[in-house]
């Protein structure tokens, strides 16, 4: 892809700082530039950087002026926070995606759209098939917010697809990431002292590692396919594997009381609410099958489910007050298997 | 997978012996000036060679050191629950399983049999234990479960985890594109939820969406005939009002149930035996041919027609539910 103008649009987001640093190192990119509302926080060399909301009618005006011909989606938000609610979320998410593919629409240059989405479109059920294909979307009624934003704004774009077959839309839909680094309502949930679960549900999981969120972004970039595409890691791992993994000892609580003593929790810690969709996957789950990423896409995720969270343990320090309160390592230092 | 053969190791429980032999050592190693958690390490190394695995094995779990595959089974917590199967299948309902090599030792199959009981999948679980027992190569089984048992919690993860998937068709095609050996009823709940004066009347068998994975992932069916299994929970009415209370496809009244409580969800020892029959292999027709409304309905006929003969010739063989041959 010699001499290509990429735009990555939410490039103050964290996978916007990431990917438009990988995108840097390549000489392949002749130009980068970024759109977002604020300042990207890192010290990025050669990004151009153009302040601009996604949500407002000028994007129109402003995208065909860069030439681009690639462009680069980002700025999906995933988690309410305090100063951003869930309005504003599905404000950025429909509507913005809405706005930025009216631009596309007036970018003659543009080759390739890459969005980066969720998983949250398939949702989380009890009973489903254990890997959602990426045809296996909207198989399941529309529960959360998010998750109907996510598939209103996939249907936005597969109708323009649809209106551009000359034009490569690729939709990642990825697993939620997990990382140290990472500042998520996830992340921090699995840094709590004490872990509360819902009470006689042990879901499976996929969490993405964030070395293979960024590396599947850039690949995706490379050697774009049409349509959508799930990005997630090989295998699943269970809740209560999770917890032993990362060594936070479980507090059951009946599911109706769940969410609520949640937000208390997360309150005194720090930790902050949980979203609508993540409360359903920790009740049920959710896996998704990757053979697309792998096999078109050519991406092979460097973790799988569980040297992901592995990775996690072992790198993250953690929110832990005092000496560790699980069980297995009060047994492991009596039989002297830990350490 | 692994499949070992012969006899489980027989796993003691800690005695109240060993329990007190551990604390004196403890008080001892406190009263040696030694901190409680050094004092427990040196009990604990004394402590007899069983007791010391169990204990490391525990700690093991405890901190994640095992392996789930994707589909969350784990091997381990299921040989640890295989004792308390092993007693359902020996003394409980004494099962006599017939033609388990039928059974491919290797590969891909589909295991295709009647289905009744209740919640928990009884007959999946003995069959799947005539494989592990009766064998040359014993295998684990997994097997597709009723949508709704899996919406229930507990029931659920622990299903998930001895090898049970929720019913549909895509998980049933990528087990079997694993290689795995994969149980369906395609009875399902008209199985489960007939009353007693129907037993071993084979239901509808759906729309023949096993024979179309079959036909897709070119493996071989295997037909099973269990009998004993519908003799379990005899339902002689439905309570529909409750059933549509909780949700549930249906709420049996048994002789036992509601009346005696938690007690009368305790299956009846009725004798039991299982027919493995004779693999059909379907590969000739190719995976196009799962297109094929006609053969689809042919198939699934054929296999509901050799289940049947089984079940009645097995029911000839086995005389009276409860009463034992003088």
């Amino acid at each position: 892809m010699a001499g290509r103008r990429v735009v990555i649009v939410g490039v103050a987001s964290h996978w916007g700082v990431e990917v438009a640093r990988r995108l840097e190192r390549d000489p392949s990119v002749d130009e980068l530039i970024g759109i977002d509302i604020e300042r990207p926080p890192a010290d990025l060399e050669r990004t151009e950087f153009i302040e601009a909301d996604i949500r407002s009618p000028l994007l129109s005006r402003l995208l065909p002026t860069t030439e681009a011909d690639t462009i680069v989606h980002c700025g999906i938000l995933w988690y309410p926070e305090s100063g951003r609610p869930a309005r504003v979320l599905h404000d950025v998410n429909v509507i913005g995606t809405l706005q930025l593919l009216a631009a596309c629409e007036r970018t003659p240059t543009l080759e390739r759209l890459i969005v980066r989405g969720s998983a949250a479109i398939y949702g989380c059920e009890g009973a489903t098939p254990y890997f959602f294909t990426e045809r296996m979307a909207r198989t399941l009624p529309l529960r959360t917010r998010f998750q109907r934003d996510v598939s209103e704004l996939e249907a936005y774009i597969e109708n323009f697809a649809r209106r551009h077959p000359e034009l490569v839309c690729c939709i990642l839909r990825c697993q939620p990431e997990i990382g140290p680094g990472l500042d998520t309502p996830l992340v921090r949930y699995f840094e709590l002292p004490v872990v509360p679960t819902q009470l006689g549900w042990d879901p499976r999981l996929q969490f993405l590692h964030a070395d293979d969120a960024t590396g599947a972004l850039e690949a995706a970039i490379r050697t774009p396919i049409r349509g959508p595409v799930n990005v997630a890691p090989s295998g699943s791992i269970s809740l209560s594997h999770i917890l032993r993994l990362v060594r936070r000892p479980a507090l059951p609580i009946p599911h109706p009381l769940f969410s609520v003593a949640l937000e208390r929790l997360g309150r005194q810690l720090g930790a902050g609410p949980l979203y609508g969709d993540g409360i359903r996957m920790l009740r049920f789950g959710r896996g998704v099958d990757n053979a697309r990423l792998r096999n078109e896409i050519g991406y092979e995720p460097r973790f799988d489910a569980e040297a992901t969270i592995r990775d996690f343990a072992g790198k993250s320090s953690g929110r832990r007050i005092g000496p560790s309160l699980h069980p297995g390592d009060l047994i492991g230092r009596l039989a002297g298997v830990t350490r | 997978m692994s499949a070992q053969a012969g006899p489980r190791a027989e796993s003691t429980p800690p005695s109240a012996e060993s329990v007190a032999d551990f604390l004196r050592r403890m008080r001892l190693g406190i009263e040696d000036g030694l901190d409680p958690m050094s004092a427990a390490n040196r009990a604990a190394d004394e402590l007899p060679r069983r007791l010391a695995d169990a204990v490391q094995l525990l700690a093991r779990r405890l901190t994640g050191e095992y392996h789930e595959d994707e589909w969350g089974f784990d091997e381990e917590f299921a040989e640890a629950v295989f004792p308390l199967f092993e007693f359902l299948y020996e003394v409980w309902w004494r099962v006599d399983a017939d033609g388990v090599g039928n059974v491919p030792a290797h590969g891909r199959a589909l295991l295709v049999s009647n289905h009744a009981g209740a919640l928990f999948p009884f007959d999946a679980s003995m069959i799947l234990l005539a494989i592990m027992k009766q064998h040359p190569l014993p295998r684990w089984a997994r097997f597709l479960v009723l949508d709704w048992a899996f919406v229930l919690p507990f029931l659920s993860a622990f299903m998930r985890r001895v090898g049970g998937v929720p019913a549909s068709r895509h998980n049933a095609a990528r087990l079997l594109e694993q290689d795995e050996l994969v149980m369906v009823f395609p009875e399902g709940v008209k199985g489960t939820g007939k009353p007693f004066s129907e037993r071993y009347r084979l239901q509808r068998f759906g729309r023949g969406g096993f024979v179309e994975v079959a036909l897709r992932t070119g493996a071989p069916i295997v037909p099973v005939a269990v009998v004993g299994s519908e003799e379990i929970y005899p339902k002689l009415a439905d309570a529909k009002p409750l059933a549509k209370a909780v949700g549930a496809p249906f709420v049996p009244v048994t002789p036992t149930f509601p009346w005696l409580g938690p007690l009368g969800m305790i299956p009846l020892p009725s004798k039991w035996r299982i027919e493995f029959c004779e693999p059909i292999d379907l590969r000739e027709h190719g995976p196009d041919a799962a297109e094929d409304r006609r053969l689809l309905f042919d198939v699934s006929e054929q296999v509901r027609e050799t289940i049947q003969g089984k079940l009645y010739e097995n029911l000839v063989k086995r005389r009276s539910a409860f009463v034992p041959p003088l």
